[in-house]
Formats: C-alpha cells, structure tokens, sequence
C-alpha cells in the first residue's frame, strides 16, 4: 500500500475516535456539529486518498468520470417526481462493474457534483459520503466472483435480485438516515430524541419513494449496465483485477 | 455569473474559499445573537448583491419557511429553560426555547444565505484551482464530470428525439413505462459515453497523462490584492474567533438567558465581525463607485 | 535525415488471421505535408496509431517503426508525448476538461511544466490560433469546428515535432473543415511542423499536401506527390481513383490511358500529361487548355455544353411531372407553408416563413450552409417543435397536433444525424429485434420484418456485431435498417453521409435508391453538395430561415455559383450545365463533331442520342462511359 494511503488510513481511523472523544470530554455550544461534521470528512479522506495513491490509469480516470456524469445526469435531468432518480442505481452498479474503491469515488463525486446544479450547502458532504458508502459497499458486496467475470450470473445464481434488495435497502437506510442526520444538525439546535426522531419520521415518505426509484431502476437498468462494463473490461482491458 | 464581475470574486480562489469556509463556520458555531443578525444581514445584502430580486424572489419564500419551522422546531421539542410561558399538551414552551429557536431560525438563515452567494462566486474551475495540488486525480475526474455533464444532458435530448423518429414515444404512458423509457434513454446514452470514452483516454495518452511528476495548472494568478485581502479577512475572523473563544462574547440560553455584558470590548468584536461580513458587498460597491466616476468623468 | 521511418511494418489483431497492414514502408522526412488516403477499413487509423507507443494497439506485429533515427519503442514516454501530437477524428470526444484554458494546458500538466511556463506556451498557442476571444469560455458553449481547433491547438501547446492527424474533418461542416485543415498547413509553414494526415476531403486537402500515400488493404499501394498519385493508382486499378479530386478525376478520365479515347478523329487529348490539376484553379486552367485546344473559345461567347435550352427542358419536365401529380388530386406528402419558428420567446427567428413541397417518390435535398436553420427546419416538420406560424401537412397529418405515435403509424420515419442515439444492445440484430418488439407483436412478423428491413438496408452480414464495432457508415445503415422497421412511407434524414468516405456514400446511394423505387419518398439535409447533385432528384437551398430558390439538380447547381459542386466551379463559364464529372467528361468527349464545325451541329440534334436525366436515378460515374 501506498504510504500516502496508509497514512490517510490512519488519520482517518485514530482521527475518528479522537474527534469523538473530544467531543464528549471537552463539549462546547454546539460541538456535535462539529464533531459529526469533522468525523463525515476523515471518513472521505482515506477513499479519496486511495484513489490518488494508486495513481489511476487514463481509462480508469475516464471511466469514473463517465459512470459519474452519468449519474448526475441521471439526477438532474430525469422526470416527474423529485425524489424519483436513478442516480443511486447508477452508483450503485458503478460499485457492482467497477468495484468497491471506484464505487466510492463515483458516488461521492456524484453527490459533490450534482450540488453544483442543485446548490451547495451544509448538505454536501453528508450526501457525498451517504452516496459513497453505496457504491462501496455495492462493491464490497457484488463485484467479486462471478459479478466481476460474467456480469450478473445467470439464472439462480443471477446477483440481480440481492443487487436490487441491497439497493432499495441502502437508499432508505444509508441515504436517508445520513442526510437526514444532516437536517437534525440544521434543526435541532439541541439534542433530543424526540427532535430528532421527528426529523427522521418527517423523511420517510421522501426516503421510500427514494429507495422505491432505486429498486425500479435497478430492475431495469443492472443487467444493461454491468454488461455494457464487463465489454469495456474484456475489449479494452479496463479495471483488470490488480 | 459572468467572469471576475464581482469584485470579491475576483480574488484568488483560496482566499475566496477560506472565507466562506470560517464565515460560515463562525455562524454555525457561536450561538450569539448579534453575531448571527450581522451574519444574517450581511449575507443577504451580498446575496442580494450578486443576484439580485430576480434571484432572490425564488429563493426567499423557501428560506422564510426554513426559518419559521426552525424557530417553531425548537420549543416545541426543548422544554429547558426557567420561564414557562405556556403549556402545550402537558409540555412547558419556556421564553428560552423560545429566544432559542429564533437564534437558531437566524443560523439557518445565514448559513443558507452564504452559501447563495457561495454557489455564485466559487465556481467549479476555483474549487479546482484551490484542490487541484492537494488531490490531483480527484481533480482531474472532477473537471471532467463536469465537462460531460452537459454534453449528456444535450445528448439524453437527442436520444428522446430519435427514439420517438423510430416510433418509441418517450414522454407518454403511465409512471411504469415512462421510467421504463427514461431508463432506455439512460442505457442508449451510458453506452455512447462508455465506448466513445474510449478516445477520451486515447486523447489523454496522447498527451502524456500518466507519466510521473503531472503538474496541476490554473488561470488564476496569486497578486498583492489577493495577499492584503487575505491578511484583512483572516485577520478579522481570527479575533472574532479568539473573542468568542476567550468569552468576550457569550450567549447561554439555558436554564436562564444569559449575554454577555455590552462592554466596549465586544462592541468592538462586534464591529470587526461587521466589517468582515460586510467586505464581500463593500468591495463591490467601491468598484460600482469608482466605475460611475469614470463614467460621470467621461 | 528522416523523422519517421516505417520499415516492413506488419500487424494484426489478436485472434485474427488477417493482416491490418501489411509490410508498410514509408519515410517522411521532416517538414513535410503527408497525406494518407485509402477506403474505410483499410488501416490508416491502425497505421497512425503506430506511430505513436502510447496508442499503439495490442496485436502480432513485425517491422520497425523509427522516430529520429531510434527505435519507436526506445523513445521515452515523455519525449513522445512531447514531440508526437495526435488528433483524433471526433472534437467531442477528446476534449477532456470543462474549461478552453484548461484543455490547452493539460499536455504540459502532463509533462510536469512549471505554471509559469505553462502560461506562456498556452498564451502563445491561443494568440497563434485566434482563441483569445473564446479562452475563458466552457468547452461546451464552443461549435464543433472551434473544438476541433481547440484539440490541435492543446497539441500544439507542447511544440511537436510530428502532427498526426486521424480523419480530423470528418465530423465538421464544409467550412469548418477547411478552416482546419488551413490551420494545419499554416503550422506546417509557419512552424514547420511534419504533418501526416489521414482525409476524405481530397478535395480540400489535396492542394495542401506535399505527399500523398495511398493504403489499399493494408498495403501501400502508392506514395507519390498528389499531381502523379492519380496516374499510379489508375495504374495500380484502385478503387481510390473514384474517390480522388475533382480536377484529378477528370484529367485522368480524360488522359489516362485507359480512357483515352481511342477514335483516330480525336484531335482532342493531349498526349498524356506527367501531372495532373489537383485544385478547382488547376483544373479550369487545364479545362480551358483543352477546350482552347480545340478552338473552342476562341470565339468569345461561345460556350461548350447543354445549351440553355436543355435546362429550361429539364426544368419543365420536373416541372409537368409534378404538375400531373397535382392533376391527380394526390396531396404532396410534406406541403409547409410560411412557417415560422424561434426556440424561446426572446430569441430570434430561424425559420422565417418557409415553403416547400416534398412529393410523392422524390429524393428531396435540403442544402445550405451551417446553422441556416436545416435541422430545425426538419424538427418542425416532424412534430418535434411547434411553429408559431404557418401550416404543416405531413402524410395528410398535422404534426403540431399529432398525438403519440400517431406520425409514426402514418409512415413517418426520421433518422438522426447521429446514428449512435439509436443503439443500446450488444448487437445490431438485438436492437433490431428490440424496436421491432415495440412495432410487431406476433413473433414470426417480427422476424421476417427483421430480416426485411436488414436486407433492404445491406447489413444483414453485420447483424451479429456490436454496433459500435462496425464503422459509422455500417452505423448509419443499421439506423436505417432501425427506421425501416416502422415501415415507413416518408424518410425524414439528417447529415446521413457525415463522415463517410466515397464508398459508403455510394452504398448508402444505393440503398436509397432502391427504396424510392419501393415508393418510399425522403427528404433530406445535408451540406454535401456532391452528394445531392449527384443522387437527389430536386435541390433546395435554405438560407437565412427560408428556402431560397430550388430544383432539379442540374438547373439548381449551375443555377449557383459558389454553392456548387466542384465539377460545376472548374467549368464554370467554359462548359455550361455540368455539375458532375461524369457530366464533363461526357461533353469533352463529345467534341469531335464539335471540333470540325461547332456551330453547324444543331444542339437539340446533338443531345438526342443522351439520356435525359430522371429525377431519382441519375447515372452513377461509373457507367457514362457507355454514353459516349
């Protein structure tokens, strides 16, 4: 591993804790906002380091820019209602073709990217890791094995149903539990439960119909889309396991 | 927003992004209610500066909204404080959560003002001018996202467009076969970017992306404004920092409403935060100033 | 000493028996203006390609490439990088940044390039280039011809030695395309860069070139100054003799020795000149050699050719023919009337009242210059947008009120001008079957439709393949093929034959053809003037949001003067009514009556023997030796 990298790794994991622990013994007014804040952006770091460290080839570069551009394309030019988007489908089976370091990277630029469209705000990191841990966790979950060398599998053996479930469960929970985390750090100005268990109550409609749009869009787009990746992969020698 | 218009704007990306970063950061964190009108005001003045009623008639309805369920949010689920005003379904709604949830209700304001503002003047090409050294690959899949993203967008038109010539209507049928075209739109484009993607990485190799030591270039040019501007703004946030930090100014809430005496000292803290706030909007006008002389000059 | 070397240079692909390039060797020596021509597919790209590691594909491979004297492969990355600028053939595709600026710079980012400099070679390039005016601006506001300025100018930034350039005008407009390929020669005069360039704009870029290689197949088959190139490949009998200038085409129809007309009355031809004319100038001034030869102008006054009488013949003749069209009662399948169109509100007008006819069984072309309102016009007329004044009857449809699929099922078809919109399984037979799906539910149908459409459009041999591993000229016909589907009564077509080389235009000719003698009736726009005046049976000039003046081809382009086809600029005023080469070829060889005593000939005497041309089935050049 790269030493860059691993030091990444290890600010973000004693960075983490620490944070954590500075939090509790030293609170200040408002100092979980702090904390939560600071701890979104040492999580980033180590995946983002990762990706610099291994110095990623042109293909690659043009491929997660492609798999990104795509869904934030999806998210800002996509129909009807608007929590209806296919972008977190298309992350996630960037994570599934790509694998899980790429996942992350296409699913933090996409959050970070379609802000520019959308408007920044305290808002972005927090969808940028949400939409990260996605893809990388699709990742972690599907590109080994038979995923990576044949597509979807076939038959019973076919990925596509886990792909579907996994999505239509990390939209609701991932996404919508960590952006609406953000919202509580807007809200509620103090911690309490019932604060902030109305926020996330408020957000249910919002996150089912969300995952809700990720199930239908990976029922129709999984096997397309790993195809079209596993062509480039064979025909251009893109993303050959290192 | 046209290039460099904006006077504040057209200072180095690093200093531009430093101060939306602290000014923002200032306001989420120091609770103080004058701290947060001069914050409030400040950036809606600028935001107002930059796009106008135009842009802000869109956006204010919204933010109002934001605001009032903010102020409402808090004492109806904070139930601190030594002043009970009124019970609510057996529950205290204290003056201090109260005060509170306005204070609160102006933090969101602010915050949500600058970044108005913020999403003005830090343009993609600063954000990259101020991380293109720091994560150079990041940067470079960053630009380029942004580079297809409208070309997609304008090619997810086409693909409608010729769908429907060969008889596939796109834009009508219920919900089910509508996300089923728009997720064929979406396979027709994904296949175009992906194998044309293929000269994009051509065109890189062909200038030399992937050899050792790349340098990270950018179109803007660190001057003495940018220093002097730099060294006023850091240092202006720097002692409102240390102020409130140290106590100068404190505002608790809780059990009782407590802020800190109106000595002279925290007026002045109070002033410099004004001054700093201000500086995006007085910049600006200075230049509008000196334009109008030339004109009247002429 | 020579730049580059080419030595024995052989290559295949992986898993392939057949050579890409067989034993190619070739030398440029630096300074020079290369060009390399040959048909699609026959290894110019794969060629190119090895002149430059970096892009180099995998594959078997013997020979040797030498660059300054060293071995290709033992010249380091950077220096590569540095000294070989590659363009590719589509502007989009290789930009890869969001800013002018950026782009420009990118190559020297790669090579590590201190800031500072890095702003003096950018600031020199842009001066160089006239892109001051455009710097600041996103990549994506910028028109295809400007990209494609960008994409060299971002090379040239790192002051190459070698410029390769694979098809670089293929995906711009007439004009565009010879504003880059001006730039190109600019550098190589003014910098003195070597440049090689693979074209199918001979017409543009043979004037240009110091040298001209010819690939047949993979092997090369002639490398020769562009003045004798012709005579060797006619030599050689390669199928590049149809594709090549103009000017050249009809020195070599008229002297080379295949052609010569072997009559012992011919005082006509010369003998057979070392050179040939390779530009519109050179080839009036060997027009008017010829003719003078023959004594022809020395008259003032006198010109050779279809006499006026002819034009207003044929004129009328399209004109009764349409006329008994109308005495039928049938109703033309496309009439607009005073049609009035803006995208928003605010903007200004891009059509600005436009008429025009489109009748039953007639290959209708659309011409005009870029940004004319072409397209538009084409949208409008298929429903896509709504004009805000003026009538459209299409197949007895209103398409501003046309519900659905409504168009579709009256016999609309449209082809995009990109045919990569359409495409979205792994092979062309799947998307085939896909629209089919949507157009024919019983299975059987489907298959036979399948098969139909597939043969009438000539790709049944390409059903297999991923559409985007065949060429665009293959792509365009699978998009027919697409269209066809609907079983449609009208084409509406746009830029079909962008990019294609003389080849592919004659099969895509061809297909057409033979579906308008099925009944089916086009419409299409194009800037390829040689296209339409050669296979469209009426002409329509758009300009400024109208359709200025329209007609059979010949009466329209020689109606014309500068928005003709080259055959009719190289003989303007010396040979009235030619448009195409065949046409010139046919007239000079008609002289021998001539010569004798031109004036005692009665023209209406002298066309008789010729066939009229028909609407919709122009003679192609290959046959009108036969006229003759």
């Amino acid at each position: 591993m790269n030493p860059w990298v691993r030091l990444a790794w290890v600010l973000s994991l004693t960075g983490i804790p620490l944070v954590l622990l500075l939090g509790v013994l030293f609170p200040f007014e408002r100092s979980y906002y702090f904390v939560a804040f600071a701890v979104i952006l040492l999580a980033i770091v180590p995946f983002f380091a990762a990706f610099e460290g291994r110095k990623p080839a042109a293909r690659e570069v043009v491929i997660i820019a492609v798999m990104t551009a795509i869904a934030v394309t999806g998210r800002a030019a996509f129909f009807m209602v608007p929590q209806f988007k296919p972008g977190v489908a298309v992350v996630i089976l960037a994570g599934v073709g790509l694998g899980r370091e790429s996942g992350f990277v296409v699913g933090a630029l996409t959050g970070f990217v379609s802000n520019f469209i959308f408007g920044h705000g305290p808002w972005t990191p927090w969808q940028m890791f949400a939409y990260g841990l996605i893809g990388f966790l699709a990742g972690v979950f599907f590109s080994r094995g038979a995923a990576e060398r044949n597509g979807l599998g076939r038959g019973s053996r076919s990925y596509k149903p886990w792909i579907i479930g996994y999505g239509t469960v990390a939209t609701f929970v991932i996404y919508g539990l960590l952006v609406d985390t953000a919202s509580v750090m807007m809200w509620a100005s103090e911690f309490t439960w019932p604060a902030i268990f109305a926020i996330y109550l408020s957000g249910v409609p919002f996150n089912a119909l969300h995952a809700f749009a990720s199930a239908v869009f990976l029922t129709l787009l999984s096997t397309l889309i790993v195809e079209k990746l596993t062509r480039l992969k064979t025909r251009y020698g893109m993303f050959q396991p290192r | 927003m046209v290039r460099n218009s904006d006077a504040f704007g057209s200072l180095h990306p690093v200093v531009v992004f430093g101060y939306f970063v602290l000014v923002v950061g200032v306001s989420v964190v120091f609770l103080h209610p004058l701290i947060l009108t001069v914050s409030f005001v400040g950036a809606l003045a600028y935001a107002f500066y930059l796009v106008r009623w135009a842009g802000l008639r869109k956006l204010l309805p919204g933010l109002m909204l934001l605001m009032v369920i903010a102020a409402l949010f808090n004492p109806v689920f904070n139930h601190r404080g030594v002043t009970t005003l009124f019970y609510w379904e057996d529950n205290p709604i204290t003056l201090e959560a109260v005060v509170y949830g306005w204070v609160a209700a102006l933090m969101v304001g602010s915050v949500l003002l600058w970044f108005v503002s913020y999403n003005q003047v830090m343009t993609s090409d600063k954000f990259l001018c101020v991380f293109g050294h720091v994560v150079p690959a990041l940067s470079l899949t960053f630009a380029m996202v942004l580079r297809f993203v409208p070309r997609y967008l304008a090619q997810a038109k086409r693909i409608a467009a010729a769908q429907r010539g060969i008889g596939r209507d796109v834009a009508s049928g219920n919900w089910y076969a509508r996300a089923r075209h728009g997720a064929a739109v979406l396979s027709i484009m994904l296949t175009w970017a992906l194998e044309n993607a293929v000269d994009t990485s051509d065109s890189m190799l062909a200038r030399g992306y992937g050899l050792p030591g790349r340098s990270a270039y950018n179109d803007f040019r660190w001057r003495e404004r940018d220093l002097m501007g730099a060294l006023a703004l850091g240092g202006g946030l720097l002692v409102v920092i240390v102020a409130s930090v140290a106590g100068v100014l404190r505002a608790e809430y809780f059990p009782a409403i407590e802020l800190n005496p109106a000595v002279p000292l925290a007026w002045l803290v109070i002033g410099v935060w004004a001054l700093v706030c201000f500086a995006p909007l007085l910049l600006g006008l200075k230049e509008e100033v000196t334009w109008r002389s030339f004109r009247s000059n002429s | 000493m020579a730049l580059i070397q080419v030595e024995q240079l052989s290559f295949a692909f992986p898993n392939t028996e057949q050579d890409v390039l067989h034993a190619v060797s070739f030398e440029l020596a630096a300074g020079e203006f290369a060009l390399l021509i040959g048909q699609s597919g026959c290894g110019k790209t794969t060629l190119l390609k090895h002149l430059k590691t970096a892009l180099t594909p995998y594959g078997t491979r013997s020979g040797a490439v030498r660059f300054d004297g060293r071995p290709l492969g033992e010249v380091p990355q950077a220096e590569q990088a540095r000294r070989i600028g590659f363009v590719l053939q589509n502007p989009d595709n290789q930009i890869v940044t969001d800013k002018v600026w950026h782009e420009l710079a990118f190559g020297l980012e790669s090579l590590g390039t201190p800031s500072d400099v890095i702003r003096r070679r950018v600031a020199e390039m842009a001066s160089f280039f006239g892109i001051g005016d455009w710097y600041h601006r996103n990549v994506d506001t910028l028109s295809g011809g400007q990209k494609q300025l960008l994409n060299l100018a971002a090379v040239m930034t790192m002051q190459p030695d070698l410029l390769l350039l694979d098809e670089p005008t293929a995906q711009l407009d007439p004009i565009a395309a010879v504003d880059f390929l001006a730039a190109t020669k600019r550098i190589n005069d003014e910098i003195g860069t070597t440049v090689l360039v693979t074209e199918h704009r001979l017409e543009t870029a043979f004037p240009l070139a110091d040298r001209v290689l010819t690939l047949n197949d993979g092997r090369l088959v002639a490398d020769e100054p562009p003045r004798t190139v012709g005579l060797a490949l006619v030599h050689e009998s390669d199928p590049m003799v149809a594709a090549l200038p103009a000017a050249v085409r009809l020195s070599l129809a008229l002297d080379a020795p295949d052609s010569v007309r072997t009559s012992p009355e011919c005082a006509v031809a010369p003998p057979r000149p070392a050179e040939c004319p390779v530009s519109i100038r050179e080839g009036r001034a060997y027009l008017a050699r010829k003719l003078d030869h023959a004594h022809l102008i020395a008259e003032p006054g006198h010109r050779l050719g279809f006499p006026e009488s002819k034009d207003v013949e044929n004129a009328v003749k399209a004109r009764s023919a349409t006329e008994v069209g109308d005495a039928d009662g049938a109703e033309p399948i496309i009439s607009a009337r005073d049609l009035w169109f803006r995208y928003s509100r605010g903007d200004d007008d891009v059509l600005r009242g436009v008429d025009l006819t489109v009748r039953q069984g007639e290959f209708a072309c659309l011409v005009g210059g870029n940004g004319s309102g072409k397209t538009t016009t084409l949208r409008v007329l298929s429903g896509l947008h709504k004009p805000y004044r003026g009538k459209v009857r299409l197949l007895g449809l209103d398409p501003t009120k046309a519900k659905g699929m409504e168009l579709t099922r009256a016999g609309l078809a449209v082809l995009p001008q990109d045919p990569q919109t359409l495409f979205m399984r792994n092979t062309i037979g799947d998307d085939l079957d896909d629209v089919a799906t949507t157009h024919f539910p019983e299975k059987e149908e489907r298959a036979a439709m399948v098969a139909s459409a597939a043969a009438a459009a000539e790709i049944t041999e390409l059903l297999e393949r991923h559409p985007y591993d065949v060429s665009g000229g293959e792509q365009q016909r699978a998009a027919l093929a697409l269209a066809l589907l609907t079983r449609p009564k009208l084409l509406l077509l746009d830029e079909p034959t962008k990019g294609m080389d003389a080849f592919f235009k004659a099969k895509l000719a061809g297909v057409l053809r033979r579906l308008i003698d099925q009944g089916l009736s086009i419409l299409m726009v194009s800037h390829d003037v040689e296209f339409a005046a050669e296979h469209a049976s009426r002409c329509l000039l758009f300009f400024d949001g109208v359709v200025v003046t329209e007609g059979v081809p010949r009466e329209f382009f020689s109606g014309n003067s500068f928005y003709t086809t080259a055959a009719n600029r190289m003989s303007r005023g010396l040979v009235s009514g030619a448009i195409t080469v065949s046409d010139l070829v046919e007239r000079i060889q008609a002289l021998p009556a001539e010569c004798t005593s031109p004036e005692s000939v009665p023209a209406t005497q002298r066309d008789a023997g010729e066939p009229v041309p028909e609407p919709a089935s122009q003679k192609p050049e290959t046959t009108t030796g036969a006229a003759s």
